[in-house]
């Protein structure tokens, strides 16, 4: 058995010294030492040998497993390191391009309205819904606008083919998200903080800065003391935040029968910072939306006391600062799913 | 609407310290958007009075002159061809730099210095057309002697061109009839600077020049559509060409000079706000009524339309025909003629509702109506008339009033008064203002102040109470932009106790979003709400439930989406054009038409789809479906959703592609291919996978409108949040095996994956890796290949364990037809 030892460490030895990969290498070890390698198949046969035999060839042969288990993992070193060796000679065109992948793209106006709902959100202002096909108690009367007002004339509002309800008056598609103001105070009541963001439709011609589908962003504010100041307030924080620099706003009178006072609000141009430039036509300011304090009428039509309660609504295009924000020259493209276009985004 | 200063500066003495832009400015934040500034003198830059000092022929060209002219500090060699050119003649000289239209026509040129037939032209001598003042005589140039002015005095100067004009913005104006006038914009301004208003100076009516004669008839049918109607008969009126003065003015705002009358009316009316007209006497049969029109009554109108009236329409007319469509128009048949002698004067008030609708029936706008249709103070008629009086008398000083003005009226002052709380009024406006000052913005405005403790009496003037001035807030905003919104601070309102009332939709409809478009690679569309009939038809919807646009735009838009599916194959059939695969959502809402109510269900739906290369090698349902199970995982449900076939599939999908999907016993929305006519009929050629999916109910079939809280359970938006627990991580390695079975085609996975899984509990994962259909397997047969992972948490599997586990699934497989592969 002693031989047999001898010849199978020789063998070992030399077949190692032959061996150029891992695989290889792995398969002699289990050939020779493994459960029914040829090592073991040898001291299988010790259980035949007397007590003292057993003593010395049990001893040999552990030394010449150890041996070789000792070599196989020199061998395993080698070729490890050998291996590195060649990787480090290795080198990559970097200019090459990266492997393509791919997510998908939300639309412009729905990351701009994710962005304003956070800002307000932090300010304390709810976000709420309504819907989109409203009658027109809710788009006009219910928001001081009675039947004679020139908003109500065909060319702005789009009806539908339905019968005039007695309270309601005809179905229409909202001409705005100023509906949800009344049904928000009676849903809630006063104090109520609350913007909404949504779709309206005006029945006009489409061109590249007009479109019949847009979408609005109502706000409405509603407690004890709620003033106009705190309307420029809010309005700045949020266009300082939503540009990430910072912004200024300036009222001007304007007329809208839901609000009284009523002002139309401007934000400082945001390339001249007010000095005046092409962007702005040399104003400083840019338009923005309509704005004022709720009239005592809406109030009441959303059953709020108007003795107690004030407080300032507004109405901003979301669409318009969707063109605005990343200098859209084509309303156009927001309503035609073009993926070059939403790509972009 | 156009202002001129020069008109203001007749009513308060604007300072010259204050630039128009400053004047602008403060008019743009107190009162009214000024859009633009227009500063005469800036068209006549470059511009001189030149003196002809030496005239002669041009050598090169018969019909030219070279001319050495005297233009002040030099004399210039102009080249020029007018006809009546002599020495000593005061000319108008363009320079070069100078702005000018060629013959009056065409766009502005920028005048250089030329060589013309080879002598140097330094400049041009102008015709009137060729700079914008009056037209010189044919071939000739203008003739500017009579100015008398030194050579070198700026032409601007020379004309006296020093005006300089506002283009106020009519939207901001539409609640303010009394600021349609250079009078009222003067009052506005009299408070921005604080400068006293000078009061009208008018005419003593006592005074007037008057002449017996027939008295002029006037009746007035119905005092609510004409309230007041003042009718001035004058006599020995001579027609001719306005004096200089009153063309220039009313030239300067953009109104067009007629004759001396017509331009008087138009003059009185910018002055005023208070729209006026002037018939010929000796066109009018008798007296003048006011009347409604008779069913198509017919009518030519001063801009030669002819025009069918309705009973509605109020018109003015003698007592043969109508004269005039009160507010708007007058007629042809009672026009100002050259040869007029006698002419009748209106001043009147009509019902803005009346004389509104009534132009817009007809498409027809005036300046006239722009004023009536906001509702003029009808006392303004009785000073309109005076100052026009006053005017014809200045231009035509022989005329003479017949017999006396004729003033039929009925109507009650509105004599408003309201109470202001002056603590209210500042904590609105968020600034405290003095008692002292808001008393002094009130009577600046002629609002009439009495103080009672904390609050004041205020009585508003019959011309701002004609529906502007009527509340409290009314008065508040008058106190707020003559304060001066830019004197607000901008301040944080306190926050609430309470946080914002929670929306659970709107986070899941974020959510929804972000997952399809970053998680599942989906791009995002927004498509109109509306399609056509022909759309609905090719995707094979039903009609009736769709609800219809009255006054739709297009023949493409004319029904409210009842499903997503039409404007989605659209913008497919778009893309195909530029990409063969790609994936888009849409997160919209649709509308349908219930008998149970007046108001339409409105949902808001998901409608995601795959679209693939028509050679796509793998069923794209199962794509979609994969896509679908990805994205249910962020939601919260308890257990599997399920599947289900309907019996009666819905037209527009594949019969054989369909399925229902269900969660916790609800349809939720479905899977499928759309039926491959729809395809056909969107000229669709590619693979397509969709799922629907009901997001949130906006208003249910009974017309209530649906809060947050009370989602229906067949959507989506009701389940709510994942909710997220950890489990332990196992900490004993898990054994898997494969087994590859041959079954009936017809079998359905989700049986024999029952199958399997009953078979153990060490079972944790089946994996169905590959299905096979083809030669090698008979042709009613499939071949399915999954990995079968066994995990014991408490223990290390033995070989034991996955022999008996592998035995039992095999037993399984075989009960139901199966044979396994390699056994």
């Amino acid at each position: 058995m002693k031989e047999q030892l001898l010849k199978l460490k020789n063998e070992v030895i030399e077949k190692l010294s032959k061996i150029s990969n891992e695989n290889d290498l792995r398969e002699l070890e289990i050939k020779y030492l493994g459960r029914k390698g040829e090592l073991t198949t040898i001291l299988r046969e010790l259980k035949n040998l007397s007590e003292e035999e057993k003593k010395i060839i049990g001893a040999l042969s552990n030394e010449t497993k150890q041996y070789l288990e000792q070599k196989f993992e020199e061998k395993l070193n080698e070729l490890k390191n050998k291996k590195l060796d060649q990787d480090l000679k290795e080198s990559i065109d970097y200019t090459l391009p990266g492997k393509k992948y791919e997510f998908g793209h939300l639309h412009p106006i729905t990351i701009l309205q994710q962005r304003v709902e956070t800002i307000f959100s932090q300010m304390g202002f709810s976000v709420m819904d309504g819907p989109e096909i409203e009658s027109e108690w809710y788009n006009f009367e219910g928001l001081n606008i009675p039947s004679t007002h020139p908003a109500r004339d065909m060319q702005d509002t789009f009806f539908i083919d339905q019968e005039a309800d007695d309270k309601h008056g005809n179905l229409v598609l909202r001409t705005h998200t100023s509906p949800v103001q009344v049904r928000t105070m009676l849903k809630y009541g006063a104090p109520l903080r609350v913007i909404v963001p949504g779709r309206v439709f005006r029945n006009e011609a489409t061109d590249a800065r007009h479109e019949h589908t847009f979408d609005q962003v109502e706000g409405l504010c509603v407690d004890e003391n709620i003033s106009l100041s705190h309307l420029k307030g809010v309005m700045q924080e949020f266009l300082t935040r939503l540009f990430e620099k910072e912004v200024k706003v300036r009222f001007r009178p304007g007329f809208f029968p839901f609000v009284e006072p009523g002002l139309e609000l401007d934000f400082s141009c945001l390339l001249c910072a007010g000095k005046g430039c092409k962007v702005c036509k040399n104003i400083g300011w840019l338009e923005f939306m309509g704005a004022g304090m709720v009239h005592e009428n809406v109030l009441k039509a959303g059953k709020i006391d108007p003795k107690k309660y004030q407080g300032w609504a507004f109405g901003f295009g979301l669409t318009r600062l969707a063109l605005m924000r990343y200098e859209i020259d084509d309303i156009r493209h927001l309503m035609t799913p073009n993926l070059q276009f939403l790509k972009q985004f | 609407m156009y202002l001129s200063l020069n008109w203001l500066k007749n009513f308060i003495s604007i300072p010259s310290t204050i630039s128009p832009q400053e004047l602008g400015s403060l008019l743009t934040l107190h009162t009214a958007e000024v859009e633009k500034i227009i500063i005469e003198a800036e068209k006549f830059q470059n511009m001189v009075i030149g003196e002809v000092v030496e005239l002669k022929k041009h050598p090169n060209a018969d019909k030219l002159f070279v001319c050495k002219v005297n233009i002040g500090k030099e004399i210039n060699q102009i080249v020029c061809g007018g006809i009546n050119l002599r020495e000593k003649m005061l000319v108008p000289v363009a320079l070069p730099g100078a702005y000018i239209r060629w013959h009056g026509e065409g766009d502005l040129i920028k005048l250089e210095k030329v060589k013309l037939r080879g002598e140097e032209s330094n400049g041009m001598i102008c015709a009137g057309e060729e700079i914008g003042i009056e037209k010189a005589p044919a071939n000739g140039i203008t003739d500017l002697s009579h100015l008398k002015v030194k050579p070198g005095t700026p032409l601007a100067e020379a004309l006296n061109f020093n005006d300089v004009i506002f283009e106020i913005d009519n939207k901001s104006l539409t609640n303010r009839p009394d600021l349609w006038g250079h009078y009222g914009i003067a009052r506005e301004l009299s408070v921005i600077l604080n400068l006293p208003l000078k009061k009208l100076s008018l005419i003593d009516e006592k005074t007037l020049p008057t002449k017996k004669g027939k008295k002029l008839k006037i009746e007035i049918k119905d005092f609510k559509l004409c309230p007041r109607y003042i009718g001035t008969l004058i006599t020995n009126i001579e027609i001719k060409k306005s004096p200089v003065w009153l063309k220039k003015r009313l030239e300067s705002i953009n109104i067009r000079s007629i004759n001396n009358i017509v331009d008087i009316t138009n003059y009185v009316m910018a002055e005023l706000g208070q729209p006026m007209h002037a018939f010929d006497k000796n066109l009018i049969e008798e007296g003048i009524i006011v009347r409604t029109a008779k069913n198509e009554e017919k009518i030519t109108t001063l801009d030669g339309e002819n025009r069918i009236l309705t009973e509605e329409m109020l018109v003015i007319a003698d007592h043969k025909k109508p004269i005039a469509i009160a507010g708007i128009m007058g007629a042809e048949n009672s026009e100002i003629k050259n040869e007029t002698k006698e002419i009748i004067l209106e001043s009147a008030n009509f019902n803005a509702i009346n004389v509104r609708k009534t132009s817009s029936r007809l498409n027809l706008r005036t300046e006239s109506l722009q004023r009536y249709e906001k509702g003029i103070d009808p006392d303004l008629t009785k000073t309109a008339a005076l100052r026009a009086i006053e005017l014809i008398l200045e231009v035509c000083p022989e005329s003479e009033i017949v017999n006396s003005i004729e003033d039929i009226k009925n109507y009650e002052p509105k004599d408003i008064e309201i109470s202001l709380n002056l603590e209210r009024c500042n904590s609105k406006i968020g600034k405290n203002i003095s008692e002292k000052q808001i008393e002094k913005i009130l009577t600046g405005l002629e609002f009439k102040v009495k103080k009672e403790e904390k609050n004041f009496k205020v009585s508003v003037p019959e011309f701002r109470a004609q529906g502007d001035v009527k509340i409290e807030d009314d008065l508040i905003e008058e106190i707020a932009r003559m304060y001066g919104y830019d004197n607000l601070e901008p301040t944080l309102p306190p926050l609430p106790i309470k946080l914002p009332i929670k929306n659970t939709e709107r986070l899941l409809k974020h959510e929804a979003r972000n997952i399809l478009s970053h998680g599942l690679n989906f791009t995002e569309t927004y498509n109109y709400s509306f399609y056509s009939e022909k759309d609905l038809v090719n995707c094979l919807l039903p009609k009736e439930k769709h609800i219809k646009v009255k006054n739709y735009l297009s023949m493409d838009q004319t029904h409210m989406r009842l499903s997503l599916l039409p404007n989605i194959l659209k913008a497919i059939q778009t893309n195909l054009k530029n990409n063969n695969e790609f994936n888009i959502f849409e997160f919209g809402r649709i509308y349908e038409k219930t008998e149970k109510s007046f108001w339409p269900l409105e949902k808001k739906m998901i409608l995601a789809c795959m679209v693939r290369p028509e050679n796509y090698q793998q069923e794209v349902f199962l794509d979609i479906k994969g896509i679908l199970e990805t994205f249910l995982e962020r939601f919260k449900f308890s257990g599997r959703y399920k599947l289900e076939k309907p019996k009666n599939p819905e037209n527009f999908v594949h019969p054989g592609k369909y399925v229902n999907i269900l969660i916790e016993g609800k349809n939720i929305g479905k899977i499928y291919i759309p039926h491959p006519q729809v395809l056909k009929n969107f000229d669709i050629q590619a693979q397509i996978g969709i799922f629907e999916l009901n997001f949130a109910l906006v208003r249910n079939e009974l017309g209530l409108e649906i809060l947050d809280k009370e989602q229906r359970p067949n959507f989506i938006a009701s389940l709510g949040q994942k909710e997220i627990k950890y489990k332990p991580l196992p900490k004993f390695p898990g054994i898997s095996f494969d087994v590859s079975v041959t079954i009936d085609k017809e079998k359905l996975y989700k049986d024999i994956y029952a199958q399997i899984e009953k078979s153990s509990e060490l079972i944790k994962q089946i994996e169905l890796f590959d299905i096979y259909t083809g030669d090698k397997i008979s042709s009613n047969k499939k071949n399915l290949a999954f990995r079968i992972l066994l995990q014991n948490l408490e223990k290390t599997l033995t070989d034991e364990d996955m022999q008996k586990a592998q035995k039992e699934v095999f037993a399984n497989l075989q009960k139901i037809g199966g044979e396994i592969r390699g056994l």
